[in-house]
């Protein structure tokens, strides 16, 4: 961890994004959890039994596989996967969510709390929890707690609570709200874990850094490979933590290509994508500034992604900033495109990716084929489709013939 | 001798015309000063009954334009001190500068930005001064003492004083933590407006003393949400109770814990 850690700012922000814009009674929550990271960061102590999770329990370091099929059958460069699907519960939000929950335990809280759209990150949370031995509530959009059942279940068995959140669209931003609205009740028991690199400092900071693991095992992977480094990467956007994950490691590596792929839904229309950075401009939700999808008045729109850990109105702060300075290219990537993937990745690879993976997937396909045989690609395969397959089978199954 | 009373509404809530209907009532009920809220969908200060009002006064077609006229409306009708409050987002989308400008020619008497703070204001603190506008920083029952000291340091004219924890529209039981706190701001020499779960004329009174003015809003939404007889009428006679005369409550002396809670 050197060269990263050079953003944000004391404030938190990224450039002129991120900060910390939250009603007063929170505000000293937060600097406190800052000032507790700030101290443990770096701690021997609190490093050694991070890495010993990821290790023993996560089953770091996840391998890179070459997708010899995939990129014989695009003809171009050679597509490499990140195997963040293989970790213990299936993506790569364990990374943080341990991380969270240390820290959460070192600050005396009782219980984590949380947002879940995919259910993934609810599932990590409440598996780091149970692990660790905090109470856990989830809360979670019913549109998504119908979609992705298996992860409900999950979350239950694992002893956490699933707070259904029926307001707005039920989906990712009204859970983000709804749990906001409980910290705010009781921030000093509890401890909001936020699910990706969003919200205010520090959590766009502390998410980054507990996910840099990804990147920075995968730099001494590649490093054994003829080219030394990978000629591009390409991962999903969300939030953005996963993204962040692969991309921190390779940051001052020039030759180093990024992309970011965003959901572009059913179409560019308001209301049928989160493409938020290729559409939105700048503004404050969730305590932070960031890209936002919104109206001329200044009200969040809705949004829309086959995946449901991608429809956010606003991505992360440090994102928008890498975008401003392009040092990131953001793309998009359809439902369509994703479902193809889908099918492409399990079909050709045996490897069944989550639906926010398969828009990386998608991606790094159509970049493999504009490209020649001697360039690399690696993407983070950031999580593995069980949890989909319900959905998929009811919503595509006729379609790529499984029904 | 009546007591001071800021109440708060919605812009737009239930409709535009219904929300400037209410704030008359609330000037004929004895209100002193009116808060309107410009509505945004993510309100990270506010609880249930705020945040459904908002979604129902932007489903009606809140903009920020309408919320100048409304605003403009009541200082120029009913001549109550009016204070604006939102988000951040929504100044922020407007062009900060430009809604501060327009607030200041509009006449209001100041600004709540809640999550737009001391040292993470986008520049509003400085731009309220420019326009000759106080911008009233909020402080609650969990602001380190060093954070108060920073924001008197700034002199400003005004402090919301927050009496709960948490979010808006649950009971706020006025307890002597309550009482000590307001008493230590009211003797720095700014005006303090203390609200959040204020709901009962005991409350209003037991606080009188130590505030400027108090704040009333969840009640003044519940009560608008009910659908009994005429709205406008109950907000009035809700108001009048609300401001009744000090002297007609005997004061319960040092425990103040003691005192109702009605919203429930
Ligand atoms: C497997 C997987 N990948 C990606 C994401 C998107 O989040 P982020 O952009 O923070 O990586 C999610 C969110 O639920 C996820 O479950």
């Amino acid at each position: 961890m050197s060269t990263m850690v050079k953003t944000p700012n004391k404030e938190g922000y990224f450039g002129e994004y991120g900060g910390s814009f939250l009603p007063p009674d929170l505000q000293p929550v937060m600097d406190e959890i800052t000032k507790t990271y700030n101290e443990i960061r770096n701690s021997p102590g609190f490093q050694e039994e991070l890495t010993a999770l990821y290790q023993d329990y996560v089953g770091r370091p996840s391998p890179i596989f070459y997708a010899k099929n995939l990129s014989k059958k695009m003809g171009g460069a050679q597509i490499y996967l990140k195997r963040e699907d293989l970790n213990h519960t299936g993506a790569h939000k364990i990374n943080h969510c341990l991380g969270e929950v240390l820290l959460a335990k070192k600050m005396g809280k009782k219980k984590v709390i949380a947002e879940t759209g995919a259910g993934q990150h609810g599932v990590a949370l409440a598996t780091a929890a149970a692990l660790l031995g905090l109470e856990c509530d989830i809360y979670m959009g019913e549109v998504d707690i119908a979609k992705e059942h298996p992860n409900v279940i999950r979350m239950k068995i694992l002893g956490a609570k699933v707070v259904p959140v029926k307001s707005g669209l039920k989906t990712l931003k009204e859970a983000v709200d709804e749990a906001f609205g409980a910290y705010v009740q009781d921030p000093v028991t509890q401890f909001y874990a936020i699910g990706s690199v969003v919200g205010p400092h520090p959590f766009p900071m502390m998410v980054r850094d507990f996910q840099t693991i990804v990147g920075i095992e995968a730099k001494e992977q590649f490093s054994k490979s003829p080219g030394g480094l990978p000629d591009n990467l390409v991962a999903c956007v969300g939030g953005g933590s996963n993204a962040l994950g692969l991309f921190t490691a390779f940051m001052d590596d020039e030759s180093v290509k990024m992309y970011g792929a965003e959901p572009s839904g059913k179409s560019f229309k308001k209301g049928e994508h989160a493409a938020t950075m290729t559409l939105g401009k700048p503004g404050i939700i969730h305590g932070f500034k960031c890209y936002l999808l919104q109206d001329d008045e200044g009200n969040p729109d809705p949004v829309y992604s086959v995946a449901s850990g991608l429809d956010y109105p606003g991505v992360g702060p440090e994102h928008s900033y890498l975008k401003d300075i392009e040092r990131v290219e953001y793309t998009t990537v359809n439902d369509k495109e994703a479902i193809d993937a889908f099918f492409e990745l399990s079909r050709e690879e045996g490897i069944i990716p989550a639906l926010e993976s398969a828009h990386a997937v998608a991606y790094a396909l159509k970049l493999a084929a504009e490209l020649p045989k001697d360039k690399t690609i690696l993407m983070n395969l950031s999580g593995r489709g069980d949890k989909d397959i319900d959905f998929i089978a009811e919503k595509y199954g006729e379609e790529y013939g499984i029904l | 001798m009546k007591n001071r009373l800021m109440c708060h509404l919605i812009a737009n809530y239930p409709d535009f015309n219904k929300s400037f209907e209410i704030a008359e009532a609330l000037a004929r009920g004895g209100a002193d000063s009116i808060e309107v809220q410009f509505p945004f969908s993510d309100p990270s200060a506010d609880g249930p009954y705020i945040l459904k009002a908002c979604d129902i006064a932007l489903k009606n077609g809140f903009t920020v334009d309408k919320g100048f006229d409304l605003v403009r409306r009541i200082v120029n009708i009913t001549k109550l001190d009016v204070f604006i409050m939102s988000y951040a987002n929504i100044p922020y989308t407007r062009g900060l500068e430009s809604f501060v400008k327009e607030s200041a020619s509009i006449g209001i008497r100041g600004l709540i930005i809640p999550d737009l703070t001391l040292n993470n204001d986008e520049g509003l603190i400085e731009l309220g001064e420019k326009y000759t506008i106080p911008i009233i920083p909020v402080i609650t029952l969990t602001t380190p003492q060093e954070r108060i000291d920073a924001i008197l340091s700034i002199q400003p004219e005004y402090v919301y004083a927050v009496l709960r924890k948490g979010i808006t529209g649950e009971s706020t039981e006025i307890t002597n933590e309550n009482i000590t706190f307001l008493k230590n701001l009211s003797q720095e020499g700014v005006k303090v407006l203390g609200g959040f779960g204020i709901n009962s004329r005991e409350q209003v009174n037991s606080l009188a003393p130590y505030l400027f003015t108090s704040v009333a809003g969840t009640v003044f939404v519940k009560e608008i949400e009910k659908e009994t007889g005429d709205m406008i009428n109950r907000i009035e006679v809700l108001t009048a109770s609300l401001v009744t005369d000090q002297s007609t409550t005997t004061s319960k002396g040092g425990d103040f814990s003691s005192s109702i809670n009605i919203c429930r």
